[in-house]
């Protein structure tokens, strides 16, 4: 699957010639470059440089002042010119550096909803003596997160990926550019990472949730007290452990991090049976089995996950979601 | 490479300092225009720079379009007004300031601070076409840092650091820029030839001129400026013939001396005698057309197309000499003429105005009826005015309009023109002809650059008459009046009340220093201002290219380009290398490149003591020193800081270890083989402890 979807916007028409240059170049670049391993160090060769408008703006503003020089030999303003060239040269070496030689430590793509916007996580180090500056990072048609990593640094990158379908997810292409430092030349590089998100389906539906099983009178108690002031025991935080499971009033009040631990007992629990909705298509059917697990989740019952081929036992807690929405999405993958 | 990123850095707000860098840059650029550039022009600058920078502090009203619309044709009127064109040096950069100004009354987009920067770079060339000087130089390198560091700056954005850092970050780029520079600027093609001609407006140059009025001057004000420059090939000539010749003048109106425009005559044919000196001049631009050459200049300069020698032998160039010109030349202070004075040669130089100096012709007739001969009526006018209680001064009273009986008989006070003036006009009312020369008188010598070195206050006037016997002779009436003139400067014949200024001039350090500089001057202007196609292909001559095809051009620049690119790229690397490690890890790594040959190198994943214990097993008698340096190591890496003294304890130890291992190890060679002893270390080496 690719990271860019095709966007239905109207002005993306008249921009797609140059949309269809970039995908070509990109691919090429592909094919040159390989498949990209982590821990990644950025070669000279691998840079693209080209210059910016404001760049050919120059351009065409040396060409004014060699032509004034050279009409009068005038060595003083042709030799202002001459240094002006090599000003900007000298900034097209920089601008260069600005990616040469960075350091790229790890790379994750956190799991996300089809159609929704997932995180990319990216942690880069700077191993030299120079500050790399105006360092854009963007993936797709997604917003670009911009950053300067100054001498010596490492330091953690968060970006937004655009998810697609239900499913396994590679994120193929990033690109990473900088304008720095005169914004005269743009150097960019595309970074095909081994990088791989589960799209989960997309929560929806509007259907009740399917009842408690188990002990009634204890689900009734539940429901009769609301659930939220009494709780059997408090453990401390683990990491599996839903934020909205903490005691919140306890840390609060200057405590540890706790966890209240309902009272609700082991034998009551929502089975989420895939089964249970015959009427709807498939993906309509994950989404309301997807929508389920997060109001199970919030409600903090426990849910047994009942697809064709797999069930998943019983339980709650992230771990629990995660392992449910990822089977919801590499149902049939 | 597709769409833009919706949000960049640049578009965040700018810093204050970069706002006060962008600011200095462009009013500096109006600065260094100021000489030219409309009268209101700077005082818009300030005011605008003014208003922006009021709004780093509180925010800005902008002015709406229809408003900025009106000031923009406002200006563009203004400047027409002014200069009564847009095209020129001097309207042009007015309405880049103008327009500029206007720019910084809009938005603060970056676009249109590039914008600003833009017309403040060509600005500063605008300063670079008007003036070349080299006391300039260093204004024109100072801007050029400033508006680096303002580009530098804004292309940082909302990172930009400090003005500090900006400016050392400019400096480098300049510094790596210069080679480049210099590059470009010896084997770039100097195509010859104006592309457009923009117009000059002809300014007043204090010096020579078409035509001399001397009772119109009260006051010959002395200007120090550079006038030509002569480096001879052959000795200079002795300082009474250096006659720098330049404008001869005909036409008298009783007031006034005017250049006869045209060939009025047929030039006599010249005998030159005696000796011949071969010179080089650099003249300074004074928007004149004739060429100063030393008298009298065999041919008009070669180098020069289309320069030409007119019947009195004046040199004139083809157009008006506006930027420091040189010129080769040969020139005999002897010289006869073979021909006798044409007729319209005759009537011209002795034309004199009906009814003007009617004293004075009188005074010339009766001198001319008493002398035998013109030899001796020249003579006897000179004994005239030699006798006659005549003043050399430089503040002359004003003369009526019939000025040379006004000088005679009334003032007896003036200088060479005044004199000069007299002296023919009294030649030609005794039949005489004679004509008015006027240029340059003497020169100082700059022994630092070898050349004569003529000012503007070296301007001199003279006569030429003629004498059947010898052709034009030249005859200096100034001399007689004020005889030093001729063997001393103009600066010693001042008379007591301008002591002040020669005694300035007198102390020595700084009469040295003042011809330093000029020296430095005419070296810049010799060798980087006057350089040009020619110079290029003499350069290329020296650098061992016999063929000046342009192809050499281009094969020296790429060359020389690719070489700086990659050095430049290399210095960079080098520059941004991380340090390797701080003094501790630095010392430890002492100790395993001591160890190198008895163990394996310490592997990335072992610590050191780890690689302790390792070499513990493998060489026994350290193991013990080595437990102890690992320990200490582990201690000061990450135990409490620990002091100087305890890191270079640290490091004396692993030193004393290195020492004492060599050591042992040299011996163990040695007995081990039994090869003749090798040129061992003074045993002082080992352990000091």
């Amino acid at each position: 699957m690719n990271s860019s979807m095709p966007s239905s916007r109207p002005l993306r028409f008249l921009s797609e010639p140059r949309a269809a240059l970039a995908a070509t170049l990109a691919r090429w670049a592909h094919a040159r470059q390989g498949d990209d391993t982590l821990p990644l160090t950025l070669g000279g060769r691998r840079i693209y440089i080209v210059p910016t408008a404001a760049g050919v703006a120059a351009a065409a503003l040396l060409f004014l002042m060699l032509l004034a020089g050279m009409n009068y030999n005038n060595s003083l303003g042709l030799l202002l010119c001459f240094m002006l060239c090599g000003v900007a040269l000298v900034s097209m070496h920089q601008c260069h550096g600005m990616l040469a030689g960075l350091k790229l430590q790890h790379a994750t793509a956190d799991n996300s909803y089809a159609g929704g916007l997932g995180d990319l996580q990216l942690l880069f180090e700077n191993a030299q003596q120079r500050v790399r500056g105006g360092l854009l990072l963007r993936c797709g048609d997604c917003e670009s997160a911009s950053f300067q990593l100054l001498p010596g640094a490492t330091q953690p990158v968060r970006l937004k990926y655009q998810a697609g379908a239900r499913g396994r997810q590679r994120i193929e292409r990033l690109e990473l550019s900088s304008s720095a430092p005169l914004g005269l030349f743009r150097a960019w590089t595309w970074l095909h990472l081994p990088l791989e998100a589960i799209v989960y389906p997309a929560p929806a539906g509007a259907r009740p949730l399917p009842e408690r099983h188990g002990d009634p009178r204890a689900g009734e108690r539940r429901l009769r007290v609301g659930g939220d002031e009494e709780w059997a025991d408090l453990r401390p935080l683990q990491e599996s452990d839903s934020p909205r499971s903490v005691a919140w009033k306890v840390y609060a009040r200057g405590g540890p991090l706790l966890v209240a631990q309902y009272d609700a007992p082991v034998g009551v629990q929502r089975v989420l049976d895939f089964a249970s909705l015959p009427a709807l298509p498939l993906e309509q059917r994950l989404s309301q089995l997807a929508q389920w697990v997060l109001e199970c989740e919030r409600l903090g019952d426990s849910y047994r996950l009942q697809l064709p081929q797999a069930t998943l036992p019983a339980g709650h807690g992230i771990a629990h979601q995660r392992a449910c929405l990822t089977a919801l999405a590499l149902y049939l993958a | 490479m597709s769409a833009r990123p919706a949000s960049s850095p640049a578009s965040a707000a700018l810093p204050a300092h970069t706002v006060w860098l962008l600011l200095a840059g462009f009013l500096g650029a109006a600065l260094l225009n100021v000489q030219h550039t409309a009268l209101w022009c700077l005082p818009l600058a300030l005011l605008a720079c003014a208003w922006r920078a009021r709004g780093l502090r509180a925010p800005l009203r902008l002015p709406p379009r229809w408003l900025r619309i009106a000031v923009a044709l406002l200006l563009t009127g203004a400047v027409l007004v002014s200069f009564r064109t847009l095209n020129g040096i001097e309207a042009g950069s007015s309405l880049l300031v103008a327009m500029a100004t206007l720019k910084l009354t809009e938005t603060s987009r970056r676009r249109d601070w590039l914008i600003v920067l833009g017309a403040a770079l060509f600005l500063l060339l605008a300063a670079c076409l008007d003036g070349q000087a080299l006391w300039r130089l260093p204004l024109y390198a100072a801007e050029l840092w400033l508006l680096c560091a303002a580009l530098y700056a804004l292309g940082a954005g909302a990172d930009a650091p400090d003005s500090a850092a900006l400016l050392r970050r400019s400096g480098l780029s300049l510094a790596a820029a210069l080679p480049f520079a210099l590059l470009l600027f010896f084997f770039v093609p100097r195509l010859p030839g104006s592309f457009w001609v923009l117009p000059r407006n002809h300014e007043a140059f204090t010096g020579l001129g078409d035509e001399m009025s001397p009772g119109s001057i009260s006051q010959l004000t002395q200007s120090g400026e550079a006038a030509l420059r002569v480096r001879f090939d052959t000795s200079p000539p002795p300082p009474a013939e250096r006659y720098w010749r330049g404008p001869v003048l005909h036409l008298f109106d009783g007031y006034t001396w005017r250049r006869q425009h045209g060939d009025a005559a047929r030039a006599p044919q010249l005998q030159f005698e005696g000796q011949a000196y071969s010179y080089q001049i650099t003249l300074e631009p004074n928007q004149h057309q004739v060429l100063i050459a030393l008298e009298l200049p065999r041919a008009p300069p070669q180098e020069l197309p289309n320069a030409f020698a007119t019947f009195d032998y004046q040199l004139i160039a083809a157009a008006p000499v506006d930027r420091a010109t040189s010129y080769r030349l040969q020139s005999y202070p002897q010289h006869r003429s073979l021909d006798a004075l044409s007729p319209a040669g005759r009537r011209l130089d002795l034309q004199l105005p009906p009814g003007r100096n009617p004293r004075s012709v009188e005074l010339a007739q009766s001198l001319r009826a008493r002398a035998g001969s013109d030899g001796e009526f020249i003579d006897a006018v000179l004994d005239y005015l030699r006798r006659g209680g005549f003043t050399y001064t430089l503040e002359p009273p004003l003369l009526n309009l019939n000025s040379v009986d006004d000088l005679l008989f009334r003032t007896r006070e003036g200088f060479c023109g005044h004199y000069a003036s007299a002296f023919v006009m009294l030649m030609r009312a005794g039949g005489v002809p004679a004509r008015v020369v006027t240029g340059y008188l003497g020169g100082t010598w700059n022994p630092y650059g070898d050349y004569l070195f003529i000012t503007q206050s070296d301007a001199h006037a003279w006569a030429e008459v003629w004498l059947d016997a010898r052709g034009w002779v030249r005859v200096d009436p100034t001399a007689v009046v004020a005889p030093g003139r001729l063997t001393e400067g103009l600066d010693q014949l001042l008379p007591e009340a301008d002591g002040e200024v020669r005694g300035l001039m007198s102390a020595s350090w700084i009469a040295n220093t003042i011809l330093a500089w000029q020296g430095l001057n005419a070296w810049w202007q010799d060798e980087f201002i006057g350089f040009n196609f020619s110079r290029q292909l003499a350069l290329l001559d020296r650098l061992g290219f016999k063929n000046h095809d342009l192809r050499i051009f281009a094969l020296l620049l790429g060359a020389g380009a690719g070489i700086w690119l990659g050095l430049i790229g290399w210095g960079m690397r080098a520059r941004a290398r991380p340090p390797a490690g701080d003094e501790l890890s630095r010392s430890w790594r002492i100790l395993e490149r001591t160890l190198r040959h008895a163990v394996e190198p310490r592997a990335p994943y072992e610590s050191t003591s780890d690689y302790a214990e390792r070499v513990g097993r493998a060489q026994p008698e350290l193991a013990s020193t080595l437990r102890a340096l690992a320990r200490r190591y582990a201690r000061l890496r990450y135990g409490p800081a620990g002091s100087a003294a305890d890191l270079e304890q640290f490091r004396r130890a692993v030193r004393g270890l290195r020492a004492g291992y060599r050591a042992a190890s040299t011996s163990r060679t040695r007995a081990s083989s039994s090869a003749p002893p090798m040129k061992n270390r003074p045993s002082t080496r080992i352990d000091k402890r």
